[in-house]
C-alpha cells in the first residue's frame, strides 16, 4: 500500500529549458527532480530489499527514489558509490588536464618564447572557456544524462590536450589552453550526478566531497607533471623541449581512459541509464522568461557570483601562477616548486567539505545569519592570508601561509554553496549556474588585472589580489533575507519562509498551484532559523518529503 | 567547538609567522656595479666571418659551435690586478631585448639575485695567458639574443671581476640563437592518432546508445 505521491511532485523542470537544467548543481534540490518513472513499475515490496530495474538489490540503504541514504566512501557499490567515484575522479582528471601546463611553465616559456603577457593570456584563456561550458553542461545533462555529459566533454577536449604537443608559438599555446579549459564544466555533471544518486540528507556531503576531491586535481598535477618530465628527460634521454611535449600525453591518455570508463561503468540514475528509462508523468513547463526574471532581479545572485569569483576564482588563479612564483622567487627547482604548488590544491581533500560542514554547524546554531557570518569570516581570512603571502619573502613562512590561504579560500567555496540553495527556489538553476560561472569570471578578471603586466612583480600582484578578496567579500554584509535577517540585522517579524518563496510566483500562478513545490521547500528551510526555532518543524518537513514506503536498512 | 579549536591553532600559527618574518635574511651578494671589467672576451661562431659595423650573428642550436676566448686586458698585465683570480666562469647572458616582459631573466645588481646570465657554458682555472673553449650550443637553450660574459672569482667563489663580448649598454655584438622546436614527427603522429581515437570512441558509444534507445 503505497501512499499517493504528493502533488508537489509536479515540477518546473522541463527537458532542455535553459536554467531549469542546472538543478543538482548545489545538491539541495534533488527532492524536486523531474519525474522519471522507470519502464517497469517499481513498487517496492514491503519487507523485501529494494531492487533496480534488473532485479538486483541495492547494496546501500536507499529511500523511495532509490537514492542512497548514506555515503560509504571506501566502497564502490553499484550504482551509487561507483557513480560517486567516477564523478569526482572525472572532475579531478579535467582539473589535471586544465592545469597541466603551469608546473612546466619554466620549460614551456623558453621553448615557445613566451613572455609574461603570453603566459597571463594563456592563464586567462584556460579558465574563460568554462564560463560558457558550465552553463551549457546543465542542458546536456538534462538531455543525455550526467554520464554522457561528463564523458563526451572529456573525450571531445582530449584532442586539445594532445594538440599541446604540437604547439610552437604563443598564439597556439593560448588557443590550446582555451580549448582544454572547456572540460572544467564537468563540475556541473559531477554535482548533477551526485544529486541524482544521493538523498537530501547526505547529498551535501556527497557534493562537497566530490567537488573538493575534484579540485584536488589542480594540486596533484603540480606533483605529477614535473615528475613525469624528469623521468622522460633522464630515463628516456629526451631534451627539455621534447620531454614536456611527451609529458602531455599523460593527461590526455588518462582523460580518454576515464571518459571511456565512465561510459562503460557509469549509470545516470539508481534505476538505470536515461536510455533505459522513459520519461513519464505530467510536467509543468515553467516559463524561462519568468525563471530568468526572478534570477536577475535577485540582488543576492550578483553578490554571490562576485564572492565566488573571489574564492573559487582565486583558487583557479593560484593553480595557474603558484608553481612559477615559487620557482622564480625562491629559486626552487621544477620538482620542488611543483611540490609546494601541489600542497595548495591538495588541501581540497578536506578544506572544501569542511567549509560546508562549518556552514551547516553555524546554521544549526545561528541559522542563516550564522552561514553569512561564517562565509564572510572565512573568505576575509582568505584575503588576509593572501596579503601576507604577497609580503612574505622567506620560503618556510611562505609555504605555511600558502597552506593557510588554501584552507580559507577552499572552505569559502564550501560555505558559499551552503547559502546558494536558499536564495531562490524557482530560479535555483540559473542562480547556481551564475555563481559557478562567476567563479570562472573572477579567475579571468583577477589574472587579467594583476598577473598580465610586468610593471610590478608577481608578489605585488598576489598582495593586490588579497586586498581585492577582502573588498569583494564585503558585499556579503548586504545580503538580507527578510525571514532570517542579515549579518547585522535581525529578521523581519512579519515575513516567513513561505512568504519569501511564494513571492516568486504571481497570483495567477499561485491560483494554479504552481508554487506548491516551493512551499514544501519553505517548510524545510525553517531549519535556517537556527537552534532556537523550527528544527522540529524542519524535520517534519523532510520526513514528509521522503514518505513513500521508506525502506529500513 | 570546531571553531574554537581552529581559532586556537590560527593564533599559534600567526605568532610563529610573525616570529619567522622577523628573522633576518641578510643574504646580500656581491654587487655587479662593484666589479671591474678587467677581462677581454670574444665569441666566434665557427664558420662565420666578422665584418665591422653592427654585428648581430646567428647560431643554430645543435649545429653551430661557439669559440669563446678570454684573457686579462693586456693593459693590466703585470700590475698584480689578477693576484686573487682563481676561477673563470663563462656564461651565456640574455641581452636586454630578450629580457622585456620576462621577469625570470631580470637583471639585478645583487649577483645572488641576478638572472641575466643564467645559462652556464663552462668553468676554467684562471691563467694569465688566458684560455678558450669550444662550446656546442646545448639543445635546451631558448631562442633569444645573447652575449657572453665571464666572471672571475677568488678561492671562495666571490666574484672579483668580469668581461663580456658586448658594450656597457649590451646592445652591440649580440648573438641570436635559433632554438630547436622540440617537435618530432613521431610525437605529431601520436597526437593525431590519439585525438582521432578519442573522438571515434565517443561517436561509437553515442551510436550504440541511440541504437539501444530505439
Amino acid at each position: 500500500m503505497a501512499p499517493t505521491p504528493p502533488t508537489w511532485r509536479l515540477d518546473n523542470e522541463s527537458v532542455g529549458e535553459p536554467g531549469s537544467s542546472l538543478h543538482g548543481v548545489t545538491g539541495h534540490e534533488p527532492t524536486f527532480l523531474p519525474t522519471i518513472d522507470p519502464v517497469h513499475e517499481h513498487d517496492d515490496q514491503p519487507g523485501a530489499p529494494p531492487t533496480d530495474l534488473k532485479g538486483r538489490p541495492f547494496k546501500l540503504p536507499v529511500d523511495s527514489e532509490h537514492k542512497a541514504k548514506t555515503v560509504r566512501i571506501w566502497t564502490i557499490h553499484r550504482p551509487h558509490m561507483l557513480a560517486f567515484h567516477l564523478s569526482w575522479f572525472s572532475f579531478m582528471v579535467c582539473f589535471f588536464s586544465t592545469f597541466a601546463a603551469p608546473p612546466l611553465m619554466p620549460v614551456i616559456r623558453e621553448n615557445l618564447n613566451l613572455d609574461k603577457i603570453d603566459i597571463g593570456n594563456a592563464g586567462v584563456a584556460s579558465v574563460a572557456g568554462a564560463v560558457v561550458s558550465r552553463v551549457l553542461m546543465g542542458t546536456i545533462c538534462d538531455l543525455l544524462g550526467p554520464r554522457f555529459g561528463a564523458s563526451s566533454l572529456m573525450l571531445i577536449t582530449a584532442p586539445a590536450v594532445f594538440c599541446m604537443s604540437l604547439v610552437t608559438d604563443p598564439t597556439g599555446f593560448v588557443l590550446v589552453r582555451f580549448f582544454i579549459g572547456f572540460c572544467l564544466a564537468t563540475f556541473v555533471s559531477c554535482q548533477f550526478w551526485m544529486s541524482s544518486m544521493f538523498n537530501t540528507k547526505v547529498v551535501g556531503i556527497a557534493n562537497g566531497t566530490a567537488a573538493g576531491w575534484g579540485n584536488m586535481g589542480g594540486g596533484i598535477v603540480q606533483l605529477v607533471m614535473p615528475g613525469v618530465f624528469h623521468i622522460i628527460r633522464h630515463n628516456i634521454g629526451s631534451n627539455d623541449f621534447t620531454a614536456w611535449r611527451i609529458a602531455f600525453f599523460i593527461p590526455g591518455v588518462i582523460q580518454v581512459f576515464v571518459g571511456i570508463v565512465v561510459l562503460i561503468f557509469g549509470q545516470d540514475l539508481p534505476d538505470g541509464n536515461y536510455s533505459e528509462l522513459k520519461r513519464k508523468g505530467d510536467k509543468v513547463n515553467d516559463s524561462f522568461k519568468k525563471v530568468f526574471l526572478y534570477a536577475v532581479t535577485n540582488y543576492r545572485m550578483y553578490i554571490f557570483a562576485l564572492t565566488y569569483g573571489y574564492c573559487f576564482g582565486v583558487e583557479l588563479t593560484i593553480d595557474n601562477i603558484i608553481a612559477q612564483y615559487f620557482y622564480d622567487r625562491f629559486d626552487l627547482n621544477l620538482t620542488t616548486a611543483g611540490t609546494v604548488a601541489a600542497s595548495f590544491g591538495l588541501m581540497n581533500l578536506f578544506s572544501r567539505p569542511l567549509g560546508g560542514v562549518l556552514s551547516d554547524l553555524a546554521a544549526a546554531r545561528w541559522g542563516m545569519r550564522g552561514r553569512l557570518w561564517c562565509s564572510w569570516t572565512i573568505q576575509t581570512l582568505g584575503g588576509i592570508s593572501c596579503i601576507i603571502l604577497g609580503v612574505v619573502g622567506q620560503l618556510g613562512p611562505a609555504i605555511v601561509v600558502l597552506l593557510l590561504f588554501s584552507f580559507f579560500v577552499q572552505a569559502a567555496c564550501g560555505t558559499t554553496f551552503g547559502i546558494i540553495p536558499f536564495i531562490s527556489r524557482r530560479s535555483l538553476g540559473i542562480i547556481s549556474g551564475a555563481t559557478g560561472a562567476g567563479g570562472n569570471v573572477g579567475a579571468v578578471v583577477t589574472q587579467a588585472i594583476f598577473f598580465l603586466n610586468s610593471s610590478y612583480p608577481t608578489e605585488r600582484g598576489i598582495l593586490y589580489m588579497g586586498i581585492m578578496i577582502v573588498c569583494c567579500t564585503l558585499p556579503v554584509c548586504f545580503v538580507y533575507f527578510p525571514q532570517w535577517g542579515s549579518m547585522f540585522c535581525g529578521p523581519s517579524k512579519s515575513v516567513t519562509e513561505a512568504d519569501y518563496y511564494k513571492s516568486e510566483w504571481n497570483k495567477d500562478e499561485q491560483s494554479r498551484g504552481l508554487h506548491k513545490a516551493s512551499m514544501k521547500f519553505a517548510e524545510n528551510a525553517k531549519s535556517e532559523r537556527g537552534s532556537q526555532h523550527g528544527s522540529i518543524a524542519a524535520k517534519e518537513g523532510l520526513e514528509d518529503a521522503n514518505t513513500k514506503g521508506e525502506t529500513a536498512v | 567547538m570546531a571553531f574554537e579549536l581552529l581559532q586556537c591553532h590560527l593564533r599559534i600559527l600567526f605568532l610563529w609567522l610573525v616570529a619567522m618574518a622577523l628573522v633576518l635574511a641578510a643574504e646580500g651578494g656581491v654587487l655587479f656595479s662593484s666589479l671591474e671589467e678587467t677581462m677581454v672576451v670574444t665569441a666566434d661562431i665557427q664558420g662565420q666571418n666578422w665584418t665591422d659595423g653592427p654585428r648581430i650573428r646567428t647560431a643554430r642550436v645543435g649545429d653551430d659551435h661557439m669559440l669563446i676566448k678570454w684573457a686579462l686586458n693586456s693593459t693590466l698585465t703585470g700590475l698584480g690586478v689578477d693576484r686573487e683570480y682563481t676561477t673563470v666562469k663563462i656564461r651565456l647572458c640574455f641581452a636586454p631585448i630578450s629580457q622585456v616582459e620576462r621577469g625570470w631573466r631580470k637583471t639585478n645588481n645583487d649577483l645572488r639575485k641576478d638572472k641575466t646570465c643564467s645559462i652556464p657554458i663552462t668553468s676554467q682555472k684562471y691563467t694569465t695567458e688566458g684560455n678558450f673553449t669550444d662550446w656546442t650550443i646545448r639543445r635546451n637553450v631558448p631562442g633569444a639574443s645573447y652575449f657572453v660574459r665571464v666572471y672571475v672569482s677568488d678561492v671562495n667563489g666571490t666574484q672579483l671581476a668580469y668581461g663580456q663580448t658586448t658594450d656597457r649598454l649590451k646592445t652591440s655584438n649580440l648573438i641570436i640563437i635559433q632554438p630547436i622546436t622540440g617537435r618530432h614527427l613521431s610525437i605529431d603522429v601520436a597526437s593525431v592518432v590519439f585525438s582521432i581515437s578519442s573522438v571515434g570512441a565517443l561517436l561509437g558509444f553515442l551510436i550504440a546508445e541511440f541504437r539501444r534507445m530505439k
